[in-house]
């Protein structure tokens, strides 16, 4: 997921195939997964929950 | 004495996770002779742009038992511990409540539950606090992590509330287990079907199809499962599970 982007809830494939090609992926705690794929941006330290869905907040950590 | 202790907001982007850090305290209590302590139960709260939050607004709560004149010494081992590990940046919150079997907790739980779909300030949790003579105290940063443990530990007295943390870790996915062996592990104390609400018989066979949780639901430590188009009863994957969390899933 690029930065700053927001993704609704349930998109499973979408968010793994984002968090396989995203190089700053760093994975939660695993009480705080959600997606039943080990990678995905919806287990991403860099996701944020919204409302409607998660939002990648990765821009604002220098890497 | 039954105890309920809570943390909540003590992890950054880098940290261990707060659900750990109780763990760590759950240990720490263990060891100077108190308990036993019960599971770790984290509990989802609300979710919205003005509530500071690392990612996902959830406080870990877990109770136990412990001699009357033990309060004092949890409390403090507690704090230490918190003020010890909390991560750089975060805003820990630490609530501890010695359980009084004839006091009412209405207001302590409906704290909890409007934790879950309202924005609460920390005023709010003080004088919730002080009608319940429970302990509650600041960690550093703002200190907004008291709203997360106070409700917490309301949720976890209302009993309808928050998923067991690491149940289940140990279960094959793609595996079908007899109730009777799931219920030997102890995040596992019943096996519900989700439409009925009623629990399986031993015999029943349920497989594990995702990464599911067990849940507090009527005060245990339960397993939602449904039946398949096939009339085969399975797991329901945590998002799912969390979803139903919104309405304490009942």
């Amino acid at each position: 997921m690029s930065d700053q982007a927001q993704l609704p809830m349930d998109e499973w494939e979408h968010a793994q195939t984002m968090a396989l090609s995203c190089s700053e992926f760093k994975q939660d705690v695993e009480e705080e997964w959600l997606a039943e794929e080990t990678v995905s941006c919806y287990n991403c330290r860099y996701r944020r929950f919204v409302g409607s869905g998660i939002r990648c907040m990765k821009s604002l950590f220098n890497f | 004495m039954k105890f309920y202790l809570c943390i909540d907001d003590t992890d950054n982007l880098d940290s261990i996770g707060t659900g750990t850090i109780a763990e760590q305290i759950q240990e720490k209590i263990i060891h100077q002779g108190y308990g036993p302590c019960s599971l770790v139960t984290r509990h989802q709260l609300f979710i919205h742009e003005d509530i500071p939050y690392t990612s996902h607004n959830s406080s870990m709560c877990f109770c136990g038992e412990a001699p009357d004149d033990a309060l004092a010494a949890i409390i403090s081992l507690a704090a230490e511990h918190l003020d010890t590990v909390a991560a750089v940046g975060s805003d820990p919150g630490l609530c501890v409540l010695a359980y009084d079997e004839n006091c009412h907790y209405d207001e302590l739980m409906e704290f909890g539950i409007d934790a879950k779909k309202t924005i609460l300030t920390k005023n709010d949790a003080m004088i919730c606090a002080q009608n319940h003579q429970l302990h509650l105290s600041e960690h550093g940063g703002t200190g907004q992590g008291i709203i997360g443990a106070l409700a917490g530990v309301g949720l976890r007295l209302f009993g309808y509330d928050g998923e067991i943390k690491g149940a289940l870790k140990n279960a094959e996915i793609n595996q079908t287990y007899p109730v009777s062996e799931l219920k030997k592990l102890p995040e596992v104390q019943q096996v519900l079907d989700l439409a009925a609400k009623k629990p399986l018989t031993d015999a029943t066979l349920v497989n594990m199809c995702n990464r599911t949780k067990t849940v507090l639901y009527q005060n245990q430590y339960v397993l939602f499962v449904r039946k398949d188009e096939n009339d085969q009863y399975t797991t329901l994957p945590k998002s799912e599970i969390r979803k139903l969390g919104d309405h304490f899933y009942v």
